[in-house]
């Protein structure tokens, strides 16, 4: 079984571009369909998770072409179960602290809320980050074509993490020692999601400055979507990621601070928060992918610099560059600071001329220490 | 047997490391029996993982594997839960 599982993940658990743009995990479609059943069977989830995905996505795949065939359906359509275009087609799942994703389905789109205030609190977040998107940056869904949006809840047991697996977002309970509920945040959920529209638009190679910028962009629109839902301005917002989330024994405030990168705790049991603020504390380290929690400090910080300079709701005009930038089709996957830096005084310029705001974005960048071209 | 763990990433991007020495403990044999099934699932370079999950490294006596979330084994999530949990 070690070796079947070995050449499976080997071979299997590539990346690759999907048909319409995105990137999301490959997994193997020539292994015959008895096979992957048996797989699918597996006790192991290195065996098994490949299998059952590509079970999936197979059944997906026959059952479009099947519709492709029968009405004359575009072949390329993510929107698999009609959601009218401009609104969102949530499902919520619940791993009943088991690991096997995506769980059970716990709450669909338009259902009411039931008793369990995780799901609850994924829904309404999912709903915060969508509506961001649409109505301020006019993008259906995370890859601009409505595609549904999918949350696991209560994934494994004190599970101090939230993540994105490339298809749906993971949010653990935390072990309430050091870490709460991740749901709890909504920065974090939006967090979640940016990382879904930043697949499908810059994909941004998660390693070393493109991986902080991936990790930064994923920050900056959690921020917006939290400043968004309580309708605070540049100057009102608190500038934290995370905040709630930690334990109440915990010494912090949050996980991350974009206003002042480096503060957001000092714990015997957590360490400090190692974030620099600027290029002079730039970490090298080949640890957490070439510190991508890490120095995604330095573009926070510029950012929350841009945006408080311009004052007002920051989604209007700093959170429009950044997006224009994400979505503009220039910036490379193995982007560099100075790369999106340069990149968005060119955004400011294209989108609002000689003015306030590439003043702003110019001395961000100039403060935070890093060069633009 | 020396098992050590260090847990890196995340969403909050903080390190985890612990150690747990089975000489002498009443239960080596099943600490053994574990970490030789996880070792040997695992990968000798670093699996590329997917956003803000969490990465891996397990060492069993100087030897060194790698895994990521969410595509741990069974064997792998357990050896790591009681190492972090039950380690120093």
């Amino acid at each position: 079984m070690v070796a079947v599982s070995d050449r499976l993940v080997t071979e299997c658990n590539g990346s690759g571009m999907t048909t319409n743009g995105g990137h999301r995990p490959v997994f193997c479609t020539i292994v015959p369909p008895h096979v992957l059943d048996r797989l699918s069977q597996a006790g192991d989830p290195l065996v098994h998770g490949p299998a059952r995905r590509t079970l999936r996505r197979d059944a997906y795949e026959r059952t479009q072409r099947r519709l492709t065939t029968v009405v004359g359906a575009p072949a390329l359509t993510t929107r698999a179960a009609a959601a009218e275009p401009g609104t969102p087609q949530r499902t919520v799942y619940d791993a009943g602290h088991g690991t096997d994703l995506p769980g059970e389905k716990a709450r669909g789109e338009g259902e009411e809320p039931g008793q369990d205030a995780t799901v609850n609190r994924a829904y309404a977040g999912l709903g915060a980050t969508f509506e961001l998107f649409l109505k301020e940056f006019g993008r259906d869904s995370i890859d601009g074509s409505g595609l549904p949006l999918d949350a696991t809840v209560h994934y494994d047991q004190d599970y101090n993490n939230a993540f994105w697996n490339g298809e749906q977002m993971v949010f653990g309970d935390g072990d309430g020692e050091i870490f709460l509920d991740f749901t709890v945040a909504v920065d974090v959920i939006g967090h979640e999601l940016a990382h879904g529209v930043t697949q499908y638009t810059a994909n941004l190679d998660y390693f070393g400055q493109s991986g902080a910028l991936n990790e930064s962009v994923s920050d900056v629109f959690g921020a917006l979507i939290k400043q968004y839902t309580l309708g605070q301005t540049a100057e009102e917002a608190d500038w934290l990621i995370g905040a709630g989330l930690l334990a109440p024994r915990v010494t912090g405030v949050a996980l991350r601070s974009m206003k002042e990168p480096g503060t957001a705790y000092d714990d015997d049991v957590l360490g400090k928060d190692p974030q620099p603020a600027t290029m002079d504390d730039y970490v090298r380290t080949g640890r957490d992918n070439g510190g991508v929690h890490i120095n995604s400090g330095i573009p926070n910080h510029a950012f929350y610099l841009a945006a408080t300079t311009l004052g007002g709701h920051a989604w209007e005009r700093a959170g429009q560059i950044w997006y224009d930038v994400l979505t503009g089709g220039e910036l490379d996957q193995d982007a560099q600071f100075t790369d999106f830096a340069t990149l968005t005084l060119k955004a400011a310029r294209a989108r609002y001329g000689e003015g306030a705001e590439l003043n702003a974005v110019t001395k961000a960048w100039e403060r935070v220490g890093v060069r633009t071209l | 047997m020396r098992i050590q763990v260090r847990r890196t990433g995340g969403f909050a991007g903080i390190e985890r490391q612990a150690e747990v020495d089975t000489s002498g403990r009443a239960d080596a044999s099943e600490w053994h029996a574990l970490a030789e099934r996880a070792l040997a699932a695992g990968r000798t370079t670093p699996p590329a993982g997917v956003p803000d999950g969490f990465s891996y490294t397990i060492t069993v006596d100087g030897r060194t594997v790698h895994c990521a979330d969410p595509e741990l084994t069974e064997e792998q999530r357990a050896l790591i839960r009681r190492v972090l949990k039950e380690g120093a």
